[in-house]
């Protein structure tokens, strides 16, 4: 398989990384978005299977969120865990303070993590 | 265009361009400005691996998947075989059957086509999710899919632009604002879940989410970790609020 692919890599040229992003990027992705157009065939927008799936969705983003402070990558890892955290609740909280806005919720949150990194990295 | 031809009297055959323009006007502001943030990255990972700018910029267009297009610079900036950065690509992106199935019966209307489906699960990513399952249930049904188009069509225009501008220009932040960039995902996500939170099922979703992923990253073998973290805490939450709607009624 790797010969081919290095004989594909050869035969297209400058066109390869374009290639790349469309075979082992757009592909493998966008296969369940298609994969998920069948699977809502027939279901009624308030059927019992789709509030579980909204569950299963909405815990997903709260864990990608949560696994990308648990892991950072690059420049957030400078920023210790418990400001990292701190930032996020902070947003929350702003969020609410400041009449369910979610501007100053981000704000906020930005706000006490850039303060952080500075603090971290001076 | 706007067309101002159709008599206000046929709801049914008015047209979608206003409902369009609306979600051209939610998304310019803060949603495309965290994704712009959010994408920025990408471009300066697309350069380190010595590929062209315009690889970057296809893959927000194509992949539309921030954590996606990470995963495919970075392993191959790590020297992994490609058919194995397929597979990562391809484990990270199985959050969107879950996503598309939420908001894309929401959307539909008995005559939809299905190639119009596919065209819309295109557009289906964290921050037009978050959103759309925020604002569209309370539209009517004819609004939704311009709305949607309009908004996602929006983001991701700026987040190609911001990956294009990002391959130039991100070795040039200072270390402090490059987190700050590294954190507009997380916190806008989050703050957006919490606004988009209706119910008693959204709050436990949300919160098993976030404590199960310490859980699984500890227990669930590598790749599989957001997939016991959704499925595991999702169910949890459903299961926690079909026990609280039994006893409320009884």
């Amino acid at each position: 398989m790797s010969a081919a692919i290095a004989a594909l890599e050869h035969a297209t040229g400058g066109l390869w990384p374009y290639l790349v992003v469309i075979l082992f990027g757009f592909l493998p992705s966008e296969i369940w978005r298609w994969l998920s157009v069948f699977l809502v065939k027939g279901l009624d927008e308030d059927s019992q299977i789709l509030v579980w799936v909204r569950a299963v969705a909405t815990a997903l983003l709260a864990g990608v969120v949560a696994k990308m402070l648990l892991s950072p990558s690059g420049a957030l890892a400078v920023v210790p865990a418990l400001w990292r955290w701190g930032a996020l609740l902070g947003g929350c909280l702003a969020f609410f303070l400041f009449r369910r806005s979610i501007m100053a919720g981000v704000i906020v949150g930005e706000a006490l993590l850039i303060g952080a990194a500075f603090y971290a990295t001076a | 265009m706007i067309d101002d031809s159709t008599p206000p009297d046929s709801p049914a055959a008015a047209s979608p361009w206003p409902f369009f323009w609306s979600g051209v006007r939610a998304a310019t502001g803060l949603p495309a400005f965290m994704l712009m943030c959010a994408l920025v990255g990408v471009g300066g990972l697309c350069r380190d691996i010595g590929y062209p700018m315009g690889a970057g910029v296809l893959s927000t267009l194509a992949i539309w998947a921030g954590p996606g297009q990470m995963v495919l610079f970075g392993s191959i900036a790590g020297g992994m075989a490609l058919p194995a950065v397929a597979v990562a690509v391809s484990l990270s992106s199985i959050r969107f059957i879950p996503m598309c199935m939420a908001i894309l019966p929401i959307m539909r209307r008995p005559n939809t086509p299905t190639w119009l489906m596919l065209v819309l699960s295109h557009y289906v990513a964290v921050t037009a999710w978050v959103e759309g399952m925020r604002r569209l249930p309370g539209m009517p049904l004819e609004a939704r899919i311009p709305y949607f188009l309009g908004f996602a069509n929006t983001v991701m225009l700026a987040a190609a632009v911001a990956t294009g501008a990002g391959y130039y220009l991100i070795k040039q932040f200072p270390p402090a604002l490059a987190a700050g960039l590294l954190f507009t995902s997380p916190i806008y996500f989050t703050v957006a879940l919490v606004a988009g939170a209706r119910q008693a099922l959204d709050w436990l979703a949300l919160l098993s989410g976030f404590v199960t992923m310490p859980v699984a990253a500890f227990f669930a073998p590598a790749g599989f970790d957001l997939l016991f973290v959704g499925v595991g805490g999702g169910t949890f939450a459903y299961c926690a609020q079909r026990l609280l709607n039994a006893r409320r009624s009884a």
